[in-house]
């Protein structure tokens, strides 16, 4: 049945999208820091990916490691050349969103200079198999996606609430000034936000790339997704990115089957700006009662 | 405070009849008073001669003629503001020129106007393709910087409005033959009608928030012009609309022409950037920057509504810019709606500093002259003007033209720090004490009261109270009697008196309140047996309280 | 005769073998422009207790923030334990605070520096921000909750719905979790109902101090009057009052 090949799509699309809408939500929240360099982040990381499967092996954990470090790595190069720097000067938050974009644009105009135009794929990462769950076919693809997206965000979120570092990072996420007076070290910490948040870049960037094929500006839309989606869930909370991804990928579903997919992005915008209009905040502004306090 | 013991004071009156019996006391060896001042005053750091003003040339002034200015015509308004001064030093009237932008801006446009004939005959067509490039985004970043710089709303919805009216005007040129001229009032209305469905998330989201909204918005405009088929699909744009500049025309005057209609274009937006941040609207904004909107609300400024015209100002001049932009180029292609362009301009606006017309047409400048005119350096362009943005954010805090505030705050701060080395505590003024003093002479006095101090304590040794003891009155040595001149100059209040309790017997000290009514009070339990014995008492408390200062 | 009159009365060094926990000299520290310190000294011997007393703005809050490296410049000299923890050049506010924290400083802020999402608990474990605190937190937080025993009723609780004096509490059991050797407790009244107020002070007054020492702020003398070791007059970034008398350790009598 159609209609469910595009539900399970877009539930697939939306884990992957939630993945990136956390990493900038985190890195908004925690270091003030609104990173439009992810573009290039995801881009880097698929080229990462596509390294690893061309010169180390095709198998597809190993590409998941590529992605995944070569995000990481990118994640803390944005940080020391755009964070670092500047985060203790006046203007910060719009001069390290311009700084970023900065970077995007350097970086990617770096990739197309070496890489050049064309765009690349990967091997599959996950095999050919399906299963079959009666009108429902699932392939192993898109189950290994939503379970690899899952399993690294439960593992992400699992470390922020238990660990030392994790605790470092939410209370940096509440109150920086605190947190520098509790003795937290805002230098240290946002080398493992930002490489933690370009993990979840580099990870999305592997498992889209069935979708959007690895190119210099590959990492566009998919950022865009993730930005809108970070900011329909209000930007800084979690369980807000988890919601939006789940209404907007519910709404690409439902617009692709009813009205067509050009319009998809038109009824998103529409849905984000009336969401936000009811809550400026976004819909972290219902769930969190403290935030405000 | 001198070791030795050598060193005697002879009593000059020794040798006359009816002298003391005293003749030699031991004593400090001399030493000069200046050395205190000299210490005090040598930097410790080469000092260099400062100060630019000597290089600046003043008017000379006359008190009347200060009074007629030129202004512009109907209103007001002075064409320089000239303020009249008085020179303490050389005590002439001068005239200096306050703000001098606008003779800079003159000076610039000037420049601008005659470029064409100076442009060399190779590279003719490049540069004035770039400069009729200059001028529309220019133009567009002009009225970026309206919403941006003076209204605080961060939209990057800039090139989503001029690239819709770009389009529409082109299809509406192209299907229905529309002529050139009405081309840019139509995209005005369409602008305008653009604005005004997304003015109102402006009004309540926080900057960020409507910056990421915005973005989305310029992918959503690309994404549905690319993939419509009226909207030319397939072939990259919109080509063949009508265009003002004839075709009989030769190509160098075509070029020519080109030039400066976006050369008056830029002129234009500069005068709405004048007119609107100016006046009232402009001053309404200024009050309520991000974060600040509930004062401004308590103050009483309207700040939403203030917002929304000024982002219904800014989208119809865009839709205007988006009906020329057609007409110029006669057609528009789908770049406009990228994610690069976007970069571009927004690096232009950082590059100049935001907020500022000249920063917007200076940093437009020089991404254009890399963009359009260095074209043989290829994709490295492009990050070159990424390099120049990022260096630029990382290191100015509000562009080219904030260098001048960053480098006095800069400047400042050094300077309190340094000052911070050097000054030290005694009774001297510190400088933020001393700027607050209309009457520098109480600064001068405490200073050089500072150093009398300074001075006196280098005297007080043991031989000089020996020698107080066993001299009272009559002739002391050097040092003794610098000692006591000053302190016989210190004010009335907590001077030192001596009580007679018994007469000849029982002596105490007193310190006087120095106000009238306020009775003296006793500093102490002692009991002196003698008036001479007194008077050393105070001289000592007077040597501690001065060594204590 | 006057035998203490010396020609050159040198400030004397605390004795040796004792080291004062906290030995400030010379320290001047400003925003840009403004310099609020001027030209201070102060010493903190191990185990007093000591009040820092004065009116808004004269640099009370700015003192303990100099000592954090939270100024915006600073010169002079701050040893902590013996370490030298000033520095000379302008420095980004707070860009080695966390060094300075290491080194044995828990600052308690005024007001409500608190981390609003975070329960009780987690807050508590925040201030354990060393190795060694956090494999002991357990121990640390058994000992602020005998010192604090109403939040052991809010655990869980989000810091953000706690009332102003929970949350005092909260802040200051949260700088009790580290084993620092200077509390800098700023302002620990301000804001807080009169009985309130007098309960939080009576609980900082109880805590055994050991070898470390504790500083607090305070613009509410009466409070402190006669429970700490000595009251600190500050006046317009200098220490007056008994300061004068305190800062030479040799309890010189004057004649």
């Amino acid at each position: 049945m159609d209609i469910w090949f595009v539900i399970s799509n877009a539930i697939v699309l939306a884990t992957i999208y939630g993945t990136l809408a956390i990493g900038i939500s985190i890195t908004w929240s925690s270091l003030g820091l609104l990173n439009l360099g992810y573009g290039f982040v995801f881009a880097f990381s698929g080229y990462g990916a596509w390294l690893t499967a061309q010169y180390i092996s095709p198998w597809g954990g190993a590409v998941l490691a590529g992605g995944i470090l070569s995000g990481a790595l990118c994640g803390v190069l944005i940080n020391a050349l755009a964070f670092i720097p500047i985060h203790d000067k006046p203007n910060f938050t719009m001069r390290g969103m311009i700084a970023t974009l900065a970077i995007n644009l350097i970086g990617t105009q770096a990739l197309l200079w070496w890489f050049g135009p064309r765009s690349k794929s990967l091997p599959p990462i996950f095999g050919y198999w399906k299963v079959s769950l009666g009108d429902l076919v699932l392939t192993g693809d898109k189950i290994g996606s939503v379970v690899t997206a899952i399993l690294m965000l439960v593992i992400v979120l699992r470390w922020m609430q238990s660990s030392r570092r994790g605790l470092e990072i939410r209370a940096m996420m509440m109150n920086p000034h605190a947190a520098s007076i509790v003795g937290i070290g805002v230098r240290q910490t946002s080398f493992f936000v930002m490489s933690i948040t370009g993990a979840l870049a580099g990870l999305a960037a592997v498992l889209l790339s069935n979708t959007y094929y690895i190119s210099p500006f590959g990492g566009l839309t998919p950022m865009i997704k993730g930005v809108s989606i970070a900011l329909c869930g209000g930007l800084g909370s979690v369980r807000g990115a988890v919601i939006a991804a789940i209404i907007l990928g519910f709404n690409e579903a439902i617009t692709n089957v009813t009205i067509g997919g050009r319009y998809v992005l038109i009824t998103q915008f529409l849905l984000i700006i009336a969401i936000l209009l009811v809550r400026p905040r976004g819909i972290a502004g219902l769930l969190d009662r403290a935030r405000e306090a | 405070m001198s070791e030795t013991n050598e060193v005697k004071w002879r009593n000059p009156l020794a040798v006359w009849p009816g002298g003391k019996e005293i003749e030699e006391l031991p004593t400090n060896a001399w030493h000069s008073h200046q050395d205190v001042w000299r210490a005090r005053r040598e930097s410790k750091t080469k000092l260099y001669p400062v100060g630019r003003l000597r290089y600046w040339y003043k008017f000379a002034g006359h008190g009347g003629r200060l009074w007629s200015r030129m202004r512009y015509w109907p209103t007001r308004r002075r064409v320089l503001d000239v303020r009249g001064e008085y020179n303490r030093k050389t005590l002439q009237r001068e005239k200096t020129v306050a703000d001098r932008r606008p003779i800079y801006w003159l000076l610039c446009l000037a420049a601008l106007a005659i470029a064409p004939l100076l442009a060399p005959s190779n590279m003719q067509y490049t540069l004035l393709v770039a400069g009729a490039t200059f001028g529309i985004y220019a133009a567009i970043n002009l009225c970026w910087n309206l919403v941006i710089g003076i209204g605080g709303i961060f939209s990057l919805a800039t090139y989503s409005i001029v690239g819709t009216s770009a389009f529409i005007t082109a299809y509406l040129s192209i299907q229905y033959g529309f002529s050139w001229w009405m081309l840019a009032p139509i995209g005005a209305v369409v602008g305008l009608l653009f604005g005004a469905v997304i003015a109102f998330p402006a009004t309540r989201l926080d900057g960020f928030y409507y910056a990421l909204l915005t973005l989305g918005l310029n992918e959503l405009c690309r994404v549905y012009f690319t993939t419509s088929s009226e909207f030319g699909g397939s072939n990259g744009g919109l080509y063949g609309a009508d265009s003002y500049i004839p075709d009989s025309w030769s190509s160098d005057h075509q070029l020519l022409l080109g030039y400066y209609a976006c050369f008056g274009l830029m002129l234009a937006a500069l005068f709405l950037h004048r007119f609107v941040g100016g006046r009232r609207i402009g001053r309404l904004l200024r009050m309520a920057p991000e974060k600040r909107e509930a004062f401004a609300e308590a103050t009483g400024v309207d700040f939403r509504r203030a917002r929304v015209w000024i982002f219904l100002i800014y989208a119809a001049a865009l839709g205007f810019i988006g009906g020329f932009y057609v007409t110029n180029f006669g057609g528009v292609s789908f770049s406009i709606f990228s994610f690069d362009a976007v970069l571009l301009g927004l690096a232009m606006l950082v590059i100049g500093g935001i907020g500022r017309p000249e920063g917007a047409v200076a940093g437009t400048l020089i991404v254009v002259f890399l963009d359009k005119v260095m074209l043989g350096l290829g994709p490295l362009r492009l990050v070159l003007v990424g390099l120049i943005a990022l260096l630029v954010v990382l290191y100015l805090r509000n562009g080219l033209f904030g260098i001048k505030t960053q480098f006095r705050a800069w400047r400042d701060k050094k300077k309190s720090e340094h000052r911070s080395t050097r000054a030290e505590k005694g009774g001297e003024m510190l400088p933020e004490e001393a700027t607050e003093t209309d009457d520098k002479g109480i600064v001068y006095a405490r200073r050089f009261d500072k150093m009398t101090r300074d001075h006196l304590k280098t005297l007080v040794s043991p031989e000089i109270i020996e020698e107080h003891r066993v001299t009272l009155n009559g002739q002391h040595s050097d040092a003794l009697e610098r000692l006591l001149i000053y302190f016989r100059t210190r004010e009335q209040v907590e001077k030192y008196g001596i009580l007679n309790v018994v007469p000849f017997k029982n002596y105490r000290i007193v310190a006087f309140s120095g106000h009238k009514g306020v009775p003296p009070r006793l500093v102490e339990d002692r009991i002196y047996p003698s008036y001479d014995a007194a008077c050393h008492g105070v001289f000592l408390r007077r040597v501690q309280d001065l060594l204590e200062s | 005769m006057h035998g203490t009159v010396s020609a050159n009365p040198a400030p004397e060094e605390p004795k040796p073998g004792a080291p004062a926990v906290l030995h400030i000299s010379q320290l001047s520290a400003g925003y840009g422009p403004m310099r609020v310190i001027h030209d201070l000294d102060l010493i903190v011997g191990a185990g007093q207790r000591i009040g820092l007393v004065g009116l808004n703005g004269h640099g009370k809050s700015t003192l303990f923030y100099a000592i954090a490296g939270l100024t915006g410049w600073q010169r002079g000299s701050i040893k902590l334990n013996g370490k030298e923890v000033g520095r000379n050049r302008s420095q980004g506010p707070g860009r080695y605070t966390h060094l300075v924290v290491r080194s044995g400083l828990a600052l308690i802020p005024q007001g409500d520096e608190i981390f609003h999402g975070l329960s009780v608990e987690e807050h508590l474990d925040s201030g354990a921000f060393t190795a060694e605190s956090w494999r002991d937190r357990a121990n640390r937080k058994d000992r602020v909750l005998t010192i604090f025993p109403h939040l052991k009723t809010l655990l869980t609780v989000p810091v953000g719905r706690l009332s102003g004096g929970e949350r005092r509490m909260v802040s200051i059991g949260r700088g009790l979790m580290t084993d620092a050797s200077l509390f800098l407790v700023d302002e620990p009244s301000l804001g807080l109902a009169p009985k309130i107020g007098r309960a939080v002070i009576d609980a900082l007054m109880e805590i055994d101090l050991g070898n470390s020492a504790m500083v607090i702020a305070e613009q509410n003398v009466a409070l402190l009057e006669g429970r700490v070791d000595r009251v600190i007059g500050m006046h317009v970034g200098k220490l007056t009052g008994e300061a004068s008398a305190a800062l030479s350790l040799s309890g010189k009598e004057k004649g």
